[in-house]
């Protein structure tokens, strides 16, 4: 196993009395893309802020990229890039002028600068509006911006604390679609949300609550653990139900006749499966729906198992 | 209009003003504050002042005099031998005024008559100190007229015991028998422009760079900037430089601008070293830059760090020395002054414009503003530095 990029023991940080965040444990592989999920309040923004280095953690250790963040917090800050809940463009200058800000602070100038730029210009599609005040820019624009300018350095970590909030569901995939692009490049991505269906786009999903995780592990084992898996609508003609129903009880899942057709619940889609469903669409002309378990349902199952009111 | 609905926002303001402590404070705090710094701190009234007195003539008469202007409560007079010791503490600030009483006091005391004052005494004052000047010197002259005229009657019964100032410096007129010579060490004419002028240097470098910075880096924070900057490489000495130096040098170019109009305009220009008087006030402008960058990085609202920095303004106006002399003030208030800069910035500035001094008598004063600025530099740093 790969040795991860984010590493954090026993994390911990405490306001007086109010225990925000109580002994994490995380590790993030490399190129991955990590979801840290959370209702408002649950310790997300503590979390980030501390594997960051700009808030220092009551008790435990943090690693990034192999540097102990507690220890040399300033040293870390050339591996990672980050973007808060709130676009950190200058108001009163021009994108352009916020581009070169950003890249004098990381010694970038000149040609280095513009090819670096003129990529991430040319990608995030930002070219139209380079002249234009960072207030006049619209959401959806500032929110690319602001990842742009988070990758301007070419970090080998990115942090995004709560990127998508305010933008709408179209920009929202198209933002997602850029994060996916710097994980394929090799970045690995921590990101927190509370938009619990962009959980499909990462690798890796962390739901924390009340300062403490309450679940750690992949999309697909969360649902296998959380939800009842995959629900499958078989639409069929009346007369193919039955055999159908035996080819599908000889695979070992139970299946009841809707108005429509069959319909059964299984834990996960291993390829036996799929092949016996596409074998009885195929032979009776019917049509399969798979619907997946909504990660909502799964967020309310790990809530009312962890013992918190859902 | 709607009753209903208007008691409904007056409610919800209340409990905005009320639920939030820093503005109840405000409240209570503010009028207590003023009504005690002007009602007590700041009265005009003279009291308790040192007086510096070198009595030559060592006669009961002499004493007697003193002794009157000790009991009335608004000087203390304290001995000196040499006049050289007398002048010498008056220009540090350790006495407000001196009096000679010459050698033949007691012997012109005996000749004079209702018509002409014989007997003489000298009050000197550090003109550079206008208010405080003009204050005791008014004092003085009223005490000591009621005391010559007491004495001479004394001496010659029929005499007038009411005293008539005149114009001439004595406290004569009328008879009161004692003639006093007053000397300023400087600012001769009691002119307030030059007092005044050196004075709104600090008042207004102190207010208004406070003011500047103190939304600076609290906007940041609001608009998340702070938080992007405090991940990048950019280390907290080279933030707070970023902060200061621009606006240090458009300060540095604002008291250039004082300088001159001060000067062309109201025809008030530095007895001393222009050169000496930009550089001080330069690195002072930074001092008080830092001041502001405190309160911006300790503020949550600009709203906060606005309200913080009228605050500060306050106490900066009332006891500075900016309007109202320190030196008669009461002794604890004094202590609280010292720990202005403000305070030591406008003693320099008046004695640069007034006095004419230079760096090597300013020495003690550049120190402390020196100490100061290491002390809010390094206090602003710790406030931008990153982790909390």
């Amino acid at each position: 196993m790969m040795n991860p990029i984010i590493h954090a023991r026993g994390l911990t940080r405490r306001f007086g009395d109010f225990t925000a965040v109580d002994h994490l444990d995380i590790d993030v592989l490399p190129g991955s893309i990590f979801a840290f999920l959370g209702a408002n309040g649950s310790g997300k923004s503590t979390t980030i802020r501390m594997l960051i280095g700009i808030l220092r953690p009551t008790e435990g250790t943090i690693e990034v990229d192999g540097i102990d963040v507690i220890r040399r917090p300033r040293l870390v800050r050339d591996h990672i890039g980050y973007m808060g809940q709130r676009v950190s463009l200058y108001r009163g200058l021009s994108l352009r002028e916020n581009v070169e800000f950003y890249a004098g602070l990381y010694n970038l100038s000149g040609a280095e600068l513009e090819r670096r730029w003129g990529a991430l210009r040319e990608r995030f599609s930002l070219g139209e509006t380079e002249d234009e005040k960072a207030e006049d820019l619209p959401v959806g624009i500032r929110q690319r911006a602001g990842l742009a300018l988070s990758t301007l350095h070419q970090p080998r970590v990115l942090f995004l604390d709560e990127p998508t909030t305010g933008v709408d569901v179209h920009n929202r995939g198209l933002f997602w679609e850029l994060i996916q692009d710097e994980a394929k490049a090799g970045v690995t991505v921590f990101v927190t949300t509370h938009f619990l269906e962009e959980v499909e786009y990462c690798d890796w999903v962390c739901f924390i609550d009340a300062g403490r995780l309450i679940a750690n592990d992949e999309p697909e084992a969360l649902r296998r653990r959380y939800s009842a898996g995959y629900r499958i609508d078989i639409e069929l003609p009346p007369e193919a139900c039955d055999p159908a129903k035996a080819l599908i009880r000889a695979a070992g899942h139970p299946v009841e006749r809707t108005s429509i057709g069959l319909q059964l619940r299984v834990p996960e889609l291993g390829a036996g499966t799929l092949a016996t469903f596409e074998r009885i669409a195929a032979s009776h002309a019917g049509t399969i729906r798979i619907e997946q378990a909504p990660m909502t349902d799964v967020f309310r199952q790990v809530l009312a198992e962890s013992g918190r009111p859902t | 209009m709607n009753l209903r609905r208007l008691s409904t926002l007056m409610r919800r303001e209340i409990l905005a003003t009320f639920r939030d402590p820093f503005t109840v404070s405000i409240l209570i705090a503010v009028p207590l504050v003023a009504l005690l710094l002007f009602g007590q701190v700041l009265s005009t009234e003279v009291t308790g002042l040192n007086l510096g007195v070198l009595d030559a003539s060592g006669t009961s008469a002499s004493r007697r005099l003193v002794a009157e202007l000790a009991v009335t409560g608004t000087f203390k007079p304290l001995p000196y031998a040499t006049r050289d010791a007398l002048e010498h503490s008056l220009v540090s600030g350790a006495i407000s005024a001196a009096l000679i009483i010459p050698p033949d006091f007691d012997r012109d005391l005996d000749v004079a008559t209702g018509d002409v004052d014989r007997a003489e005494v000298q009050v000197i004052y550090d003109g550079g100190e206008a208010v405080l000047a003009g204050n005791a010197e008014g004092f003085l002259r009223s005490l000591i007229a009621a005391s010559g005229a007491n004495l001479v009657s004394q001496a010659l019964p029929a005499a007038p015991a009411v005293p008539q100032p005149n114009r001439r410096g004595t406290a004569s007129g009328g008879g009161s028998g004692i003639e006093m010579v007053v000397r300023s060490v400087f600012n001769p004419r009691l002119d307030g422009r030059p007092f005044m002028v050196a004075g709104t240097f600090g008042f207004v470098l102190s207010f208004l760079t406070v003011l500047i910075t103190a939304v600076s880096i609290v906007s940041e924070k609001l608009t998340g900037t702070f938080e992007q900057l405090q991940v990048t490489p950019a280390t907290p000495v080279e933030i707070l430089l970023a902060k200061i130096l621009p606006l240090g040098a458009v300060f540095a170019l604002d008291v250039l601008l004082m300088v001159l109009v001060a000067g062309f305009v109201m025809h008030v220009w530095a007895e001393g070293s222009t050169l000496f008087f930009l550089l001080v006030s330069s690195f002072y402008v930074l001092v008080s830059l830092a001041l502001g960058l405190i309160i911006s990085a300790t503020s949550q609202t600009a709203a906060e760090a606005v309200q913080k920095s009228v605050l500060f303004s306050i106490p900066l106006v009332q006891l500075s020395g900016f309007a109202f002399p320190i030196r008669s003030m009461p002794w604890p208030v004094q202590w609280v002054a010292e720990f202005f800069p403000a305070t030591h910035y406008i003693r320099v500035c008046r004695a640069i414009y007034l006095r004419g001094e230079g760096p090597i008598a300013l020495l003690p004063e550049l120190i402390l503003l020196a100490i100061f600025g290491v002390i809010l530099m390094a206090f602003a740093l710790r406030t931008i530095e990153a982790r909390q």
